[in-house]
């Protein structure tokens, strides 16, 4: 418990930081948000009235105590450029991403831990070099390739699946695959590595020497001590999880956070693109703080009281 | 739609994965499909039994890929071109601009022009709104009236700022009076009416929009979808089709895919040049190509030392060869500019200076302005300039091609690519040497006022390159003081004729209007400027089934 709040303590500063950071960054971009909402017509006058009513011609300082202010109570201000505020635009597309970020991990995971276990189980045999090129592939092949490859051979050629768009669990297939295949090649080579490591230990020999069936010694002794490493690299993986939703979810018209945040950035929508970010931030926060609670389930013997 | 420049919308969210269809396509798909048929037969049983959306497409409705989201449909605060072509559909205007550019009646049934300072619009009796209600001058009056009052913040009153009063004279009957004489008045004639008591300012149910167009908005997902239903009271007469979805497919290799599908019926111009082929060969697509005005140009930043002499700025003109650029990177898809105007404007003038690829010329001229090339045939360039543009692909690659061919004269050209917002405020503010653009939705001719008039230097107008030249200025002054049509085409005759010789702008190329649809659709116009209205007078040879 002590553990769990010194770490929710360093959740505060941290979060701090990421969110001032994304303040200060966002308003370097050039950009009037001003010009995007009235258009290039609109005279120095209007302009000026509309910058003094968003509070966009106070000092920089003065507008981030005031989206300081704003967060600690909840609020993320209205978007600029689409009615609406910022909070409930973000509740509308969170779904989406988390779907099929979710999915993405899911899939991820089913590829990776039965590569990795066969790869490392037939190590130096046809399968685990089969493992090994699918990894290489698997992170190095771009989304933005893979997506419309697979859009042009399951779709297209095949029509088992839609092309684009959100909806049932047809359509979230592709997509998924196309984000997780990155991932999954990770997960497979830590998966063997880890698994070849736990391997030479002496608590195996035991096992083996009690005369279980060598299967048995894989999944029941070794696989739930590498889980360890596997564990810390789907939290480490979580936040470019995101970040490559943002290009999956344009390539399949995917309707979530990403393409909310593209549109945010390039309209200079700073409410709406600091509310974005900051959940991106935040989700990465987050994930990493339950990856670390996660290793005490994973093996009972970490403990955090002293 | 107002005049503007390629607007955020239809440059943003590109992606570079075109790549598939530029002629390596089949390849990819015969060894792909062969690799991954063995591993995606094994989950062909499964799939079978995959729970499916509803369909995007209800019955008898028409699925139009678009390439970016409408921001806004309140004909009011609509500014990108595809909230103003979605906007168009929904709600009717005084007036509106035929296939060619000229101003037609919509719901007005005539108009007149009492004085140089005041116009008489007379609308059309019967016409209601999508909810019934009759549509008078009331509503008139109430539209320009909010999209004028400072506090709605409506993008559009900077074009409506020279109207001083809307009176409503009657039922059916509506005055403008302007603040001065202003030729291009009838512009702003073309706005949607909505109906009086309409929410002021942005509202946060576009939902609820309510137009009297031939089609009504049935739901609006910005980022996602826009749909459409036919109006079955259209004063012109019901649509043919039973509706409309705009599906937003950011991607330019998805939208195609999507219409090889089926998922899609119809795209304009949101397609990129080298997918025009493989669609022809893989697709049952019927293709319209027409000449359109989007105008693409190079600027120039006037106040730089070098730029400033005009046979700097004539001899890059000479250098570039267009024709070579239009048949290989765009496909044939434009025609060679001779200025902002195309051959389809009332006010287009042909006899004006033109620079065909003439590179010996473009020595002289560099030679005869005093930058000589210090090396001759060597690598030592005569100077060095910098070319801003956008990340699109297209532009990337279309600089380099300006780059090589000015290299061949002795410039050396430094290509800076950023992304859209960061390029668009330094081109604002002066901070380029050259850079290429588009205008999209040219009307009046007056659009010459607000770009190189000396008064619209930035922030009052878009003369970016901070081009001065007094007699344009007093021809820009009187082309928009005077209604007669002859005596204006006369004055931009003449405008013409100076900038195609003074040239702060290098024209490149007119774009051409490319639509692709099924060939199940007929009655389709194209418009010179992508307008969609045609939409509502197109019909379906054979009738969709309810869901695909």
């Amino acid at each position: 418990m002590k553990y769990l709040l010194s770490r929710i303590l360093l959740f505060l500063p941290a979060f701090l930081g990421a969110v001032t950071l994304i303040f200060f960054l966002i308003h370097l971009i050039p950009g009037d948000p001003v010009e995007v909402m009235l258009g290039e017509t609109a005279s120095p006058a209007d302009k000026e009235i509309l910058r003094q009513e968003l509070g966009l011609d106070q000092p920089l300082l003065v507008q981030y105590l005031r989206f300081l202010s704003g967060l600690a109570s909840g609020d993320l201000g209205d978007s600029l450029s689409q009615q609406g505020r910022v909070m409930d635009l973000i509740l509308r597309r969170l779904p989406a991403t988390l779907e099929l970020t979710l999915a993405a991990m899911g899939i991820a995971l089913m590829i990776a831990l039965p590569l990795g276990i066969v790869a490392a189980v037939k190590r130096q045999t046809w399968m685990d070099h089969t493992s090994l090129l699918f990894s290489l592939l698997g992170l190095s092949i771009p989304n933005f390739w893979l997506g419309p490859l697979l859009i042009i051979v399951f779709s297209i050629e095949l029509g088992w699946f839609p092309v684009s768009g959100r909806g049932g669990l047809s359509h979230l297939i592709l997509p998924s695959i196309t984000l997780g295949t990155a991932m999954a090649a990770v997960l497979t080579r830590i998966t063997r590595s880890s698994l070849l490591e736990v391997i030479q230990e002496d608590y195996i020999k035991t096992a083996r020497g009690k005369g279980l069936s060598e299967w048995s010694v894989w999944l029941k002794h070794a696989l739930r001590n590498s889980l360890l490493s596997v564990i810390t690299i789907v939290g480490l993986q979580f936040g470019s999880l995101l970040a490559g939703a943002i290009i999956t979810e344009t390539i399949f018209t995917w309707p979530g956070l990403g393409r909310l945040t593209i549109h945010a950035i390039q309209t200079r929508d700073y409410p709406l693109a600091q509310g974005c970010i900051m959940l991106i931030s935040v989700s990465y926060l987050v994930v990493n703080l339950a990856t670390d609670l996660l290793y005490k389930f994973a093996d009972p013997r970490i403990t955090y009281e002293k | 739609m107002l005049p503007g420049e390629l607007c955020i919308c239809q440059e943003k969210e590109a992606t570079t994965s075109h790549y598939f269809l530029s002629g390596k396509i089949h390849l990819i798909e015969k060894f792909t499909t062969r690799l991954l048929l063995t591993l995606s037969l094994a989950l062909v049983p499964q799939l079978g039994c995959l729970p499916s959306s509803p369909s995007d497409r209800p019955p008898g409705y028409l699925v139009i890929g678009l390439e970016s989201s409408p921001t806004h449909l309140d004909p009011r605060y609509a500014t990108d071109a595809n909230s103003a072509r979605i906007a168009a559909l929904i709600f009717s205007s005084l007036t509106r601009m035929d296939e060619r550019s000229r101003f037609k009646p919509d719901l007005a049934e005539r108009w007149e022009m009492i004085d140089e300072r005041t116009y008489l619009f007379h609308l059309k009796k019967g016409v209601t709104f999508h909810n019934g209600q009759p549509l008078t001058a009331a509503d008139v009056k109430f539209t320009y009236e909010t999209a004028l009052d400072p506090k709605n913040q409506s993008p559009k009153r900077g074009l409506l700022n020279v109207v001083e009063a809307v009176d409503q004279l009657g039922p059916y009957t509506v005055r403008f009076r302007l603040k001065a004489p202003h030729a291009p008045f009838l512009e702003s004639s073309m706005l949607g009416i909505v109906p009086e008591g309409s929410p002021r300012g942005r509202d946060p149910t576009e939902n609820g929009l309510i137009g009297s167009g031939p089609f009504s908005l049935e739901k609006f997902l910005p980022g996602e979808k826009v749909v459409l239903k036919a109006n079955t009271t259209y004063w012109e007469g019901q649509p043919s089709v039973s509706g409309l979805v705009f599906k937003i497919i950011p991607d330019a290799i998805i939208r195609v895919l999507e219409f090889k599908k089926g998922s899609v019926d119809f795209l304009q111009n949101d397609i990129e040049p080298d997918m025009l082929p493989w669609l022809k060969s893989n697709t049952n697509a019927s293709i319209l190509t027409r000449q359109g005005t989007i105008y693409q140009y190079i600027g120039f930043n006037l106040e730089h030392p070098i730029l400033r002499h005009r046979e700097v700025r004539q001899a890059i003109a000479y250098a570039i060869d267009r024709e070579a650029i239009i048949r290989h990177l765009l496909k044939g898809l434009a025609t060679p500019a001779t200025g902002l105007l195309s051959p389809l404007h009332w006010a287009y003038e042909s006899s004006v200076l033109r620079f065909s690829y003439n590179p010996e010329e473009a020595n002289r001229l560099l030679d005869q302005a005093g930058f000589l090339d210090p090396d001759g045939e060597g690598p030592l360039p005569r100077f060095k300039l910098s070319y801003k543009t956008t990340t699109l692909d297209l532009r990337r690659r279309i600089a380099e091609a300006l780059k090589e061919q000015l290299e061949k004269v002795g410039i050396e050209l430094d290509v800076r690519t950023f992304e859209w917002g960061t390029f668009y405020e330094d081109i604002k503010k002066g901070r380029f040497h050259l850079y290429s653009l588009a205008w999209v939705g040219i009307a009046d001719p007056d659009i010459y006022f607000t770009i190189f008039h000396s008064s619209s230097i930035p922030p009052h107008g878009n003369n970016r390159g901070r081009y001065r030249n007094p007699k344009i200025d007093q021809l820009l002054d009187r082309g928009r003081r005077i209604s007669n049509l002859e005596e204006r085409r006369g004055i931009y005759s003449r405008v013409q004729k100076m900038l195609a010789h003074d040239l702060p702008y290098i024209p490149l190329w007119w774009v051409k209007n490319v639509v692709v649809m099924k060939p199940t659709i007929r009655g389709f116009i194209p418009y010179p400027d992508g307008d969609l209205i045609s939409l509502k007078e197109v019909s379906l040879a054979i009738p969709y089934p309810p869901s695909l």
